[in-house]
């Protein structure tokens, strides 16, 4: 006898895709298809729905801004304090402490933090002299400084962070969100993705990838001006107007074709998503139009000056973005490589002053305008980049300091979030992880937490497999969780 | 938390597996298949002994056991035990497998006190629920008749028949496929039924639909037939000429003619390729970092398209990919032909060396195993398959094949392959390096640290018949011949997974779904056959025609279920008979693919570029969406326009760079093989169609050309606006338009060229767009 029992909770993949919803911003099929059971099986059939879903656990986190730092900036000059940097300046790392010298470059000797560390806030969390403005949000920042990671290399560390595996082709984090919990705002993509005008990340679009959940899960580039979405816009001379007679012409046709093929959904699903669009014509320019932003508040984000214009701009646009429903949005600082990024191998001192310099008001200001907006308990923020920095330098004479997997430090704040919190900690030079130690898999699985979402629950039928974004692995850290 | 048994995390009985398949002779592990092994064992290895009933009152007897083992016991523990609890490595240490692994308990202490319900500590955690282990948040806590039989055998002294070993994969049950699984089996012998269908397909198909008396759809109007033919076999719409020619051609055999010309078409190479590429995972970079271009990846495809072109036997498809560089008449082609295991993805910057290789080895057992066998072999990789038989050793053994070749990190600028000098030629392929390599040793969980027994390379266990260790190479040979007795295995007649996946994948493509839907996964987890009796036919006739695949086709296509119409006279009857249409009693809508959609707007402009082969051309990509790319493999540079009106099969494949007009319609992924695309209905598909540049550039070309005279065009009269518009249709969707679109044209013409901006050629242009987002143009009927 050959039994079985079909796909995982018993639904066909079929129903299971319909019934998780979520993804892009897309086609508002419920009425259709509930009227009519699912829709009817052909190759073509339509794989996205998009209604919000219901969290796994109670939240009242709804939205996610991930702040990713390209380039790994170093654990040792920003929240994870060594003294003992003082005390051994100048020696070699211990010979035990073994590592792979990510590019074979010049190994130097341990080098104090650039800038010196503050206690702030009623927590007396320690926070470095790069980031002036974030000091006053001491109190509402959970540090992690035991984040370890499984690569040294940019690309596939930044793939890893994106999607819990070294390896490109997994959906990505916010692709695992908008699937989990749907999308609030059918106008709106539900998972933005705003690179840095120097560049995209080493890897580029796997980043952000659905990988081999549907297109529609991914990522979607969000421009921070004009016309935020690719082929958004109507070229000229047609205008507004004139899209809107196509689209009359186009419903006239489609009309006539459906009206021979009755019962054919998915002709309605197409028919209406072109209505969508139009919509999203309207709500996607409107989102990145700081013009509706009085004066001080582009002052506080930094918007009208140099060096925060760019990030000010995304960050002001991020809060934008979560005001209208958009479930997941992650904001990259640096692009390119090497020093158009965090990535600080001449001088921290240099290349940190500059990202920090660019970076550091503007989220301070999102942290504050998040919380005067009542918005900080239902949005996630999370700071961090693909790994961390050596403890020792690149050389006499060389202030700069190698890639580090084994420690590195990740800040979370708002939804959720224990703040004045310090979780985990390195070894004595901030080395390596030694206690409470957190992969990339347990950040994971502590930001689905926090988003209502058991990361083990959360899976995705592939290949024979329920795969999720946290594979095998993965623990929340509940110490962090208010 | 950290370890999840659902989705396994450990390797669980791989010491079990080497026993099973070192002290058992062959024909045991036949028997097994045919869940005798308890049988068989018990009774001392006496195959053709005595019938079942016998034996196992036999058993019943010698043990004195109250209760009946087989009946109540075995199952429950196969089903819920031995997942984790059997060999060497066991969880806890605990084997359930043997009676001694039972007696021995764990590291815990004795698991049983025979008579004794009360301290049995498997119990004791089985009724806590604690065993087996929650899984995806969800207990897996026994049902209470399961419990009580554990309980009643414990109470009954806990007896176990002597020489019997518990088997994971012994009867697939409710939680997991054992041997006895139907895609395993050779294939069936039956003919079609009788019945007055001439094509042998209706006759399986037919009765299924009689039985639930429901009635066939008539067939197709020539217009929507040829259109279907004519996409699925080259990916491109007729012309209106064609069109014309087929509409007026009143011989009977005007269909099969149709099909004889686009089975001889060049095109119909190209669009057969487009979907096996996606199978083999193919992209012309490596990914990663840098994303590096891999040279001379189009040939491989070429090699493709002409392989299908010229209707190569499959068994030499795949032996050529495989193995081109082992084979006798082994040429530059053939070596071509390797490239499918060069294809995809490759890390030139990899963490360590040693992991490296196994990721590797995966990338080539996954692309292999799904591609030929329709099995997820690459979940055995750290443990035997959670759903399958397949065990971790099986996974291993296939491994071995491509042990010998470059898998080891070596000088970046070979991108993982061999050197020309290795290979015999400069192309992108694959050959063993050594014909001496170390032995491949077999993982613990996978883990590059935990290396175990050693495994020879040999086929898989899960199909008994055939199963065999490779032979050794000749003292003289370069190679050593794993991989070409891998082909001919996979290609071997005892093998009746590879006909059934071949004949799955070309079904799909022709009928919309597989007669097993999920073409990559003749498993467990993938859903039943709808009619196993035609796939296996199918199978042996496509062996028995020399695994021709033109054949095959045309045999599909020029049955009577492919022809039907799309639309059901009684709708009714089909919500209730047959809502999914798996009894195929009309044919399925299909969304075009984003290749074909592209290609159908180049031919429809009339600017598509035939050309055949050869390097691939890059699509202009916008400076906006080149903002999400990283420079570190070089600027993008597309190529010249002219270049770029080729078809979308030419178009370069860029991992780190994915055209964002074709992800937006479902291109796949490259990263891993995909039987089956996605099919989704988004809003940016709509803003793609209506406002990208390219898009554009195509309607505008089409809208000129409506304005010349064509000596080839069907209507050429007077290019008035009438005329115009009937060209304009005969084109987009191969008919004249109906007297409301007409209307509806006219009238939009008037105001879009009566608008502030508007001039006649700005509104003809937007109307050529508007046919291109009609849903006529981007479905088949």
């Amino acid at each position: 006898m050959q039994v079985r029992n079909g796909y995982p909770c018993g639904l066909s993949r079929r129903e299971a895709i319909w019934e998780m919803g979520g993804g892009f911003a897309g086609v508002a099929l419920a009425g259709l298809l509930q009227r009519d059971g699912f829709q009817r099986a052909t190759a073509a059939e339509p794989v996205n729905s998009f209604t919000a879903k219901p969290p796994h656990l109670p939240t009242k986190v709804t939205s996610c801004i991930f702040l990713l730092m390209n380039g790994a900036p170093s654990q040792v000059d920003t929240f994870d304090p060594k003294p003992a940097l003082e005390k051994y300046a100048g020696m070699p790392l211990p010979p035990e402490k073994e590592f792979i010298n990510s590019g074979g470059r010049a190994m130097g000797l341990l080098t104090p933090a650039c800038r010196p560390f503050e206690r702030c806030g009623e927590s007396g969390l320690p926070i470095s002299g790069f980031f002036p403005h974030l000091k006053r949000h001491a109190d509402k920042l959970a540090v992690i400084r035991s984040c370890h990671t499984d690569t040294h290399a940019h690309g596939s560390a930044l793939v890893q962070m994106n999607t819990g595996k070294p390896i490109i082709g997994r959906p990505s984090l916010g692709s695992w969100v908008v699937y989990g919990l749907g999308t609030e705002n059918q106008d709106m993509p539900g998972y933005v993705v705003m690179l840095d005008k120097r560049g995209g990340p080493i890897g580029g679009q796997p980043n952000w990838s659905s990988g081999f959940m549907p297109a529609g899960y991914q990522g979607t580039l969000f421009r921070p001006t004009g016309n935020p979405i690719l082929d958004l816009a109507s070229p000229e001379p047609l205008g507004r107007a004139g899209q809107r007679q196509q689209l009359d012409l186009l419903a006239k046709l489609n009309e006539e074709h459906m009206r021979a093929r009755p019962g054919g959904e998915e002709l309605a699903a197409r028919a209406a998503s072109y209505e969508l669009a139009f919509r999203m014509q309207a709500e996607a320019p409107d989102a990145v139009d700081l013009s509706q932003e009085t004066a001080a508040m582009r002052a506080a984000y930094g918007v009208d000056q140099e060096p925060t214009a760019e990030f000010g701009r995304n960050c002001l646009i991020a809060r934008r973005l979560v005001e209208r429903g958009v479930r997941f949005v992650q904001l990259y600082s640096g692009g390119g490589h090497l020093e158009e990024t965090w990535d600080a191998h001449e001088s921290v001192e240099k290349n940190h002053g500059q990202h920090a310099g660019e970076t550091d008001q503007p989220i301070a200001a999102l942290l504050t305008d998040l919380e005067q907006r009542g918005l900080l308990e239902s949005t996630l923020v999370v700071w961090g980049g693909e790994f961390g920095r050596m403890p020792f330098s690149e050389g006499t004479g060389k202030p700069g300091r190698n890639h580090n997997p084994y420690g590195f430090t990740m800040w979370m704040a708002g939804g959720g979030v224990k703040g004045g919190t310090a979780y985990g900690a390195t070894d004595e030079f901030g080395f390596a992880a030694v206690d409470n130690r957190v992969h990339v898999h347990d950040i994971h699985a502590t930001i689905l937490h926090l988003m209502g979402l058991d990361h083990t629950r959360l899976t995705w039928f592939h290949q024979g497999r329920d795969e999720r974004l946290t594979d095998v692995y993965g623990t929340p850290v509940l110490d962090i969780v208010a | 938390m950290g370890v999840f048994a659902c989705l396994g995390s450990r390797a669980s009985s791989g010491v079990v597996s080497s026993r099973c398949y070192k002290l058992v002779p062959l024909v045991l592990t036949v028997a097994w298949a045919a869940h005798a092994c308890s049988r068989l064992s018990a009774a001392g290895a006496e195959p053709g002994g005595s019938p079942p009933e016998t034996a196992e009152a036999a058993r019943r007897e010698e043990s004195g056991a109250a209760v009946d083992f087989e009946a109540t016991v075995a199952g429950v523990l196969v089903r819920r035990c031995v997942e984790c609890h059997a060999g060497s490595d066991a969880e806890g240490e605990l084997d359930l497998t043997t009676a001694a692994g039972l007696a021995a308990g764990g590291a815990s202490g004795p698991v049983i006190v025979p008579h004794d319900v009360t301290s049995s500590f498997l119990l004791e955690r089985v009724a806590a629920g604690e065993m087996p282990p929650e899984k995806n948040g969800a207990s897996q806590a026994l049902p209470a008749e399961e419990l009580a039989a554990l309980r009643g055998w414990v109470a009954a002294g806990a007896p176990w028949p002597e020489g019997r070993v518990l088997d994971l994969y012994e009867q697939t049950n409710e939680l997991r496929a054992g041997r006895d699984w139907w895609s395993l089996q050779p294939l069936a012998e039956q003919p079609p039924p009788a019945g007055d269908a001439a094509n042998p397909i209706d006759r399986f198909l037919n009765p299924r639909l009689a039985e639930v008396s429901l009635a066939a759809a008539p067939e197709a109007d020539r217009r929507t037939l040829l259109r279907r033919l004519s996409f699925d076999l080259i990916g491109l719409p007729p012309s209106p000429a064609e069109m014309e020619a087929f509409l007026a051609d009143a011989s009977p055999d005007a269909y099969e003619r149709q099909v004889d010309r686009l089975l001889a078409s060049p095109h119909f190479g190209e669009r057969q390729a487009r979907h096996w590429l996606d199978v083999a995972r193919f992209a012309e970079t490596n990914g990663y970092e840098r994303d590096a271009e891999k040279p001379g990846a189009w040939r491989y495809r070429d090699w493709v398209v002409q392989a299908f072109n010229s209707d190569l036997p499959f068994d030499e498809f795949l032996t050529d990919q495989l193995a081109g560089d082992e084979v006798a008449d082994r040429d530059e082609a053939s070596v071509v032909a390797t490239g499918f295991l060069r294809v995809g993805t490759w890390d030139d910057e990899p963490n360590d060396d040693l992991g490296y290789r196994y990721e590797r080895l995966e990338d080539l057992v996954h692309v292999t195993s799904t591609a030929f066998l329709g099995l997820t072999f690459k979940c055995a990789r750290c443990h035997d398959h959670k759903f399958d038989a397949v065990l971790q050793e099986d996974y291993y053994r296939m491994a071995a094949a491509f042990w010998p070749g470059p898998i080891t990190a070596r000088d970046r600028a070979l991108m993982g392959g061999p050197s020309a000098e290795e290979l015999g030629y400069a192309v992108l392929g694959w050959t063993d390096i050594t014909t001496t390599p170390e032995p491949l040793r077999l993982l613990a969980s996978g883990d590059p640290h935990r290396p175990r027994q050693e495994v020879a390379a040999g086929t898989f266990s899960g199909v008994p018949a055939s199963f065999h260790q490779f032979a050794p190479p000749a003292a003289d040979a370069n190679t050593t011949g794993r991989r070409r007795q891998l082909a001919a295995w996979i290609a071997s007649d005892d093998n009746p997974l590879t006909p059934r996946v071949i004949v799955n994948r070309l079904w799909q493509h022709h009928f919309g779904e597989g007669l097993c839907r999920d073409p990559d996964n003749l498993g467990f987890n993938g859903p039943l056959p709808t009619h196993p009796a035609l796939l296996d036919w199918l199978a042996r006739d496509l062996i028995r025609g020399g695994w021709h695949l033109k054949r095959l086709h045309r045999l599909m296509v020029t049955s009577d279920a492919y022809r039907r119409a799309s639309v059901h006279p009684d709708p009714a009857a089909v919500h209730m008979a047959d809502p999914d249409n798996h009894l195929l009693s009309h044919a399925r809508r299909r969304r075009l693919d984003a290749e074909s959609l592209r290609d159908a707007m180049l031919a429809v402009s009339g600017e598509l570029d035939r050309r055949l082969g050869g390097e691939s051309f890059r699509q202009p990509i916008s400076s906006e969406a080149l903002e999400g790319l990283s420079m570190k493999g070089g600027a993008y540079t597309p190529s010249p326009p002219e270049d770029c009106l080729r078809r979308s099969l030419y178009m370069f494949s860029k991992r780190g760079l994915i055209v964002p007009m074709m992800t937006t319609f479902d291109q796949c992924d490259t990263t891993m093989p995909t039987g089956r695309r996605d099919v989704s209905i988004v809003p940016t598909q709509a803003l793609t169609l209506l406002n990208n540049q390219w898009v554009g550039e195509r309607a505008a070309a089409f809208a000129a050309s409506l304005h010349e005279q064509s000596p080839t065009e069907a209507h050429q009269a007077v290019a008035d606006d009438r005329e115009r518009l009937t060209r304009a249709w005969w084109r987009a969707v191969g008919r004249p338009p109906t007297e409301p679109e007409r209307a509806a044209s006219e009238a939009y013409l008037q105001l879009a060229s009566d608008s502030a901006t508007g001039e006649p050629s700005v509104a003809w242009q937007s109307l050529c767009l508007v046919l291109f987002n009609t849903n006529e143009f981007l479905f088949i009927d």
